[in-house]
């Protein structure tokens, strides 16, 4: 599979860097444009569908992001093949897990 | 002038240790390799590779106070003393001065260094526009030094997989080349997390190419031939 190879992986860095970038823009802007933005905003930004949506998307970038990045600083400093599976794996079940917590935590919010 | 040379012989068992010269130039020693000529007269167990003198062969690479270059290039005045020589970082070892490029040309052979073209040739030779052949320059001066790709972080790295910026660049001299006719196949070959995707544009080779060159350059221009290709 390519998937995650060369070209492919280069590009998803710097599309979801591109995205993230504007993501963390809109939220300072809405922080410091906001008066009075705070828990109650927050919560309320989360479990609105759109919110909830958006964070998803950024999340995914996040994790796609990060996946490129540290398997690119693994592939770089860890040559010996057994320690480089085990912290490729670390990295990978890492961004899994907090996956899930975020999806949980989401849908505790439209549950209530 | 006082140097301080990387001395090792593999056959004297002794580790690597820097040996101390004071020399003084003759009035017409200008760069940096007349020096090391003259202590080669007086110790003719320093080794070092040289040939042509004049920055064209590529043999006389090596790490000078702390940057890799030419030493045929390098002019002694204004050179910060001690001069410190080692070898070219990231490369074993043969003898003093003179490392091992086999890695080097490896990668360089790897891309297929030459035209690559079925088409039954013409009457006399294959033409070019002057825009096509425009192309080929800041590409075609390369001497092979090594200057650059041991000068590479991430060809410290992964010395075996990394192609490294002297061979990219020569891979994007034949992609560029409107004679040749394997850049689908060239492109496959580097569209790798090693090969080519190593790179992270840290630009120490076109800092540091004594030709004046941009290894880095053509590196971005081969992402930009895999992105248009993909889309
Ligand atoms: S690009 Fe420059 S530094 Fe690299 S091998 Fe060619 S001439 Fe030497
Ligand atoms: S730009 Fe790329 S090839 Fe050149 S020194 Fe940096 S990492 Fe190496
Ligand atoms: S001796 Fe030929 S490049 Fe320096």
């Amino acid at each position: 599979m390519r998937l995650f190879s060369g070209q492919r992986a280069w590009l998803l860095q710097r599309l979801t860097a591109v995205l993230l970038l504007v993501a963390c823009l809109a939220g300072l802007a809405a922080l410091i444009f906001t008066p009075g933005f705070g828990y109650a905003q927050w919560k309320a930004f989360f479990s609105d569908g759109h919110g909830a949506t958006l964070t998803v998307v950024c999340y995914i970038a996040i994790c796609l992001h990060a996946w490129v990045g540290a398997r690119d600083i693994i592939l770089d400093y860890v040559p010996a093949t057994a320690p480089r599976l085990a912290l490729l794996s670390l990295v990978a079940v890492l961004l899994l897990a907090t996956s899930v917590r975020l999806a949980l935590l989401l849908a505790a919010q439209f549950m209530r | 002038m006082h140097l301080q040379i990387y001395r090792y012989c593999p056959d004297n068992g002794l580790p690597p240790r820097m040996q101390e010269y004071r020399i003084e130039p003759e009035p017409g020693d200008r760069k940096l390799l007349d020096i090391l000529i003259r202590i080669k007269a007086v110790d003719d167990s320093l080794s070092f590779r040289r040939s042509c003198r004049e920055g064209i062969c590529g043999s006389d690479a090596m790490n000078i106070n702390g940057r890799n270059g030419l030493a045929c290039l390098t002019p002694i005045e204004g050179l910060h003393e001690p001069v410190v020589i080692r070898p070219l970082p990231g490369l074993p070892v043969v003898r003093d001065l003179v490392v091992d490029m086999t890695l080097f040309f490896a990668h360089y052979s790897a891309i297929k260094p030459y035209l690559i073209n079925t088409e039954p040739p013409p009457e006399r030779e294959r033409l070019q526009t002057p825009e096509q052949r425009e192309c080929l320059d800041g590409l075609y001066e390369c001497i092979l030094c090594a200057c650059c790709s041991t000068f590479c972080p991430s060809f410290w790295w992964n010395p075996d997989k990394f192609l490294g910026p002297a061979a990219l660049l020569q891979a994007y001299r034949f992609i560029v080349d409107s004679r040749d006719r394997a850049t689908a196949e060239r492109l496959d070959y580097l569209d790798d997390v090693y090969r080519l995707y190593r790179c992270r544009t840290i630009m120490n080779c076109t800092e540091v190419c004594p030709k004046g060159l941009s290894p880095s350059h053509a590196i971005e221009q081969i992402r930009q031939a895999l992105l248009v290709r993909s889309l």
